[in-house]
């Protein structure tokens, strides 16, 4: 299945800018997403799923958007 | 004492005297310093009902304990007064050296009384305070005004000062620090302006009294060493606050042409990315060790710093995706020394309410030019737009009518800052019950919200989360006067703050001995507004009617056809009410008054409205 995956704050300065489309089996969940950007604590970021919070061990789906964002708590 | 120079600086303006006064360890421990004094001394002496734009209101600046010292991003200074624009309580912090300087001239807060006769500038150091002619400055924006103090006191000097905007009383004018960019939102520049104070410089070389000032000394530099290496790993400076934006485009939260819409497919033009790669310097609080001034040039080549707030509702609020514009009008906000959230508020709200009929004009969201003029004319007061809009949101509602009331973004008065909370229930609450009027410096609990709550619920975890975090932001950061960006943004731990406060003022403090003075300073904040609106009720708690109106729903993208639901945001502001122990009204009980040591505040609030 395709979906896209953008890295937005500091993340996208260390993981690489920008958003991009990837194919991914059946079964992925947000938690293996984020094992294979290099991100082992799920705890450490904010990950949303078309606009609404996902849980790491929440499967992902043909056309779904995966923002994964800094921890940040607030301005 | 240790931790606090015991004593603070009352200067009239009227009589052009001055005097110092002392005050008690005891009183130390109980306000603890910044927020928690202005309130305190606004509170006592403050008559109810006086014009806060007359001679009557008192202007505070207040360090904490731990401000000014080698510690990480302790640059900060609170200021407050009787709100012009909301009438209430107001306060706000910005990064000055005025923060060090201060308690190195031997003192921890300062009280400016009265009027000045004509344009003055306040000067303070060790040893001798003066009231020194402003004319020269007066009329002048901020930037011009800084260089003209740096001159001629040189650039190691504490400076707060306004501009135009203070002096021509816009409601929602604030204090500007060429260090820490400007704080005060609800109209502390324009109190300043009505003192015909244009500045306070100060000079100050004592040092900070501290109980292991050698400890504190090898804690701070080791600490601000780790936090700048944290920062580094995270990345998080390179974007400051900005980083934000797309998060809040993509969960539907960004306001969007005066709030009405929530995303926009053009955000990404004025989004961090951009920013980053705009910036071309960077600027930070005294102190600071992950500096988020982050400067681009705007279109006349100007540097102007940016952050998200002054990004979202000067950019996609207005209509506007230019990054280079935002960052023009956020220049002319910053000179003028006008707040950029309410300044883009009340603009976004002027064009909303011309498209729909209810106001004159022919401003139109996205149109720059006029947004440039429309600023100019608030900050100069000119004609009978620039008159009204410089009144806030909430007045000007009032005197366009039409209905324009329920579009007002707006919370007591006070202009709602860049979240869009139309399905958004805690982070709405937050606003609802921030003590000063729409402002997320007391309660973000957005992300939290969004990534471990069903965002749908109005549960009471989300009240007790709210309290959780005004005891953080608003009771403890506010009162230490310190920035709270490490923590919130890079998660250095709550757990340094108290050894921080032990290792200046000798306690033994845990973090948890902070929540009884933030609770108090919350509940004698309430005080203060029962007393300036007795007839108060709930209803004052309540976000715009904007978020709860079905007609305003997305009619795409995330929250399509969702809205906030009256009946279940009064059950979920009820939790609040419950956890803090406050009555029906959202008034602190007798009980909860007298169990934070406020039973002789209670009985002055008393004499004007009665108490539960
Ligand atoms: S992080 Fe930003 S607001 Fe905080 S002290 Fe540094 S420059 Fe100032």
């Amino acid at each position: 299945m395709r979906i896209t995956v953008k890295l937005i704050g500091g993340l996208a300065h260390r993981f690489g800018a920008g958003e991009r489309e990837q194919e991914v089996p059946p079964g992925t969940t947000a938690g293996d997403l984020l094992a294979a950007l290099g991100i082992s604590d799920p705890r450490t970021v904010i990950t949303t799923r078309n606009g609404w919070g996902i849980a790491p061990e929440e499967e992902v789906a043909e056309g779904d958007r995966i923002l994964v964002s800094p921890p940040f708590s607030g301005g | 004492m240790h931790g606090w120079t015991g004593q603070m600086l009352r200067v009239d303006l009227t009589t052009r005297t001055w005097r110092r006064e002392t005050f008690t360890e005891e009183w130390a421990l109980t306000w603890i310093g910044g927020r928690g004094f202005a309130v305190k001394i606004l509170y006592d002496e403050l008559r109810p009902g006086i014009d806060p734009l007359g001679p009557d209101n008192k202007l505070v600046v207040a360090v904490g304990p731990i401000s000014g010292i080698s510690a990480p991003n302790t640059g900060k200074t609170v200021v407050a007064a009787k709100s012009p624009i909301t009438g209430g309580y107001g306060d706000g912090n910005l990064g000055t050296r005025v923060t060090e300087k201060l308690r190195k001239a031997g003192f921890d807060a300062l009280v400016v009384e009265g009027r000045a006769e004509s344009p003055t500038l306040l000067y303070i150091d060790d040893t001798t305070v003066e009231f020194l002619p402003a004319d020269e400055i007066w009329g002048k924006g901020t930037y011009e005004t800084n260089d003209w103090i740096y001159a001629r006191y040189g650039k190691g000097a504490g400076v707060l000062n306004i501009g135009q905007a203070g002096e021509n009383l816009v409601r929602y004018a604030v204090i500007r620090s060429m260090e820490g960019r400007a704080g005060g939102r609800p109209g502390m520049g324009a109190v300043m302006g009505s003192k015909l104070l244009k500045a306070i410089v100060v000079k100050g070389s004592q040092p900070i009294p501290q109980a292991f000032p050698a400890e504190m000394k090898t804690l701070g530099r080791d600490d601000m060493r780790t936090v700048h290496a944290l920062d580094q790993k995270a990345a998080w400076s390179k974007q400051g606050t900005t980083g934000v934006l797309p998060w809040c485009n993509e969960v539907a939260a960004l306001p969007v042409n005066n709030f009405r819409q929530t995303h926009h497919p053009e955000a990404w033009r004025v989004d961090g990315e951009r920013l980053a790669a705009a910036t071309v310097a960077v600027y930070g609080c005294p102190n600071c060790t992950m500096q988020c001034g982050l400067a681009m040039l705007d279109t006349e080549r100007r540097e102007s710093e940016l952050d998200y707030e002054n990004m979202g509702l000067l950019g996609p609020n207005l209509g506007l995706f230019d990054i280079t514009q935002v960052a023009t009008l956020n220049y002319m906000c910053d000179d003028y020394g006008i707040d950029t959230i309410s300044g883009g508020g009340v603009l976004g709200f002027y064009a909303d309410a011309v498209e729909r009929g209810a106001a004159p004009g022919d401003i139109r969201f996205g149109d720059f030019e006029g947004f440039r003029r429309v600023l100019t004319a608030i900050a100069q007061r000119d004609g009978e737009i620039g008159n009204t809009l410089a009144e806030g949101t909430l007045r000007a509602a009032r005197t366009f009518g039409h209905n324009s009331e329920e579009y007002a973004m707006q919370c007591k008065g006070l202009e709602v800052s860049a979240y869009n909370c139309k399905f958004i229930p805690g982070m709405a609450l937050a606003f609802g019950v921030s003590p000063i009027g729409a402002h997320h410096k007391e309660s973000w609990i957005i992300s939290y919200e969004i990534q471990q709550t069903p965002r749908e619920s109005y549960g009471r975890d989300k009240a007790q989360k709210v309290v959780d975090l005004q005891r953080i932001r608003g009771g403890m950061f506010e009162a230490i006067v310190s920035c709270r960006f490490p923590w919130v943004e890079i998660g250095w731990g709550l757990e340094h703050y108290p050894e921080y406060f032990n290792t200046i003022t000798g306690r033994d403090w845990e973090l948890e001995d902070f929540w009884p003075s933030a609770d108090r300073i919350y509940a004698l904040i309430k005080l203060f507004w029962l007393r300036e609106y007795p007839d108060t009720d709930r209803k004052a708690d309540y976000p715009p009617h904007a978020w709860f109106d079905p007609t305003n729903a997305d009619t795409e993208g995330p929250i399509a056809g969702k809205i906030l639901e009256y009946a279940r945001y009064d059950e979920l502001l009820q939790h609040y009410y419950d956890i803090r122990g406050y009555d029906h009204r959202g008034i602190p009980t007798r009980e909860t008054l007298e169990r934070l040591g406020l039973a002789a505040e209670a009985r002055v609030a008393e004499e004007y409205a009665p108490l539960s």
